[in-house]
């Protein structure tokens, strides 16, 4: 579909030009407010930008997931962290700058990725749309025993935790 | 019929990644390394959805299945860091990581 009577330029494109600036500047921001609180709240944005960019490549219940997993429950997982962990919730911390070395690391890494990917064709690809029921007989069936995996992992997860908080332990 | 730039989103992920690690390596707070440990997360999950949806054929819907699993792992990853935040809180009274030096000898 053009926007703005150019043809060459499509709604899709300017809203993954859209989506791709805000994750980043929300991902940058999340970790250099000094409010804990307001670090989840960009995070929140963040995971909820990501989800609009799972809808954009026509997964929905991809989209979906990432909603309901990561912006309801990893949201208010990290929140209740805060929360007990704290005496006051809004309090700031201490200023952590930004240490070269690392940052020259994760440059490095970036440069260093997006050069490999440049061998790939420039062009524009077409997005291929799944079923969803698709998905599902794909995921119940020859990804079954990843399922399973996945079940036993949490089972254990859950065991772990409970074995870490428990109250009494010397 | 969508058409977009995969190079692009290769881009957005790799930048993720980035901003993920440099969190990892420089933030002190729990609460913080795991964020940025969740946004490196995301930009590999993302990856796995590029390439399931510009691909064709049923071999393209492997990278949306792969991706389900791995939101999965990520929330399981989420509980127990959460776990391991309360008790190094209870043990030291604060979720500084540079105080947590229980394994060093």
């Amino acid at each position: 579909m053009p926007v703005l009577g150019d043809p060459k330029v499509s709604l899709e494109e300017v809203a993954f030009l859209v989506l791709a600036v805000v994750a980043l500047l929300t991902a940058v921001a999340a970790l250099l407010v000094r409010e804990l609180v307001h670090t989840i709240l960009w995070i929140a944005v963040f995971f909820v930008d990501i989800s609009a960019i799972y809808f954009l490549l026509e997964a929905p219940f991809l989209g979906v997931l990432q909603l309901g997993v990561y912006a309801g429950a990893v949201t208010v997982l990290l929140l209740f962290g805060v929360m007990l962990t704290r005496k006051r919730i809004f309090s700031r911390e201490a200023a952590t700058g930004l240490d070269a070395v690392p940052l020259a690391l994760a440059l490095v890494t970036f440069i260093f990725v997006v050069t490999s990917v440049g061998q790939l064709p420039q062009s524009n690809q077409t997005v291929t749309s799944y079923d969803p029921s698709l998905l599902s007989e794909n995921l119940f069936g020859p990804f079954g025993p990843w399922l399973l995996l996945l079940g036993l992992l949490m089972m254990g997860a859950v065991a772990g935790s409970i074995y870490l908080v428990r109250e009494g332990r010397e | 019929m969508t058409a977009l730039p995969l190079v692009g989103f290769l881009a957005l992920s790799t930048a993720l990644f980035a901003v993920g690690l440099f969190g990892i390596l420089t933030r002190r707070n729990f609460i913080l390394i795991l964020i940025a440990i969740e946004i490196a997360m995301n930009a590999a999950i993302l990856n796995f959805v590029y390439f399931g949806a510009f691909s064709n054929g049923t071999g393209g819907l492997t990278g949306q299945t792969v991706a389900v699993v791995l939101i999965g792992f990520a929330a399981t990853e989420v509980a127990v860091g959460l776990a391991i935040l309360l008790a190094l809180n209870r043990l030291k009274g604060t979720i500084n990581v540079a105080q947590a030096t229980e394994l060093k000898l």
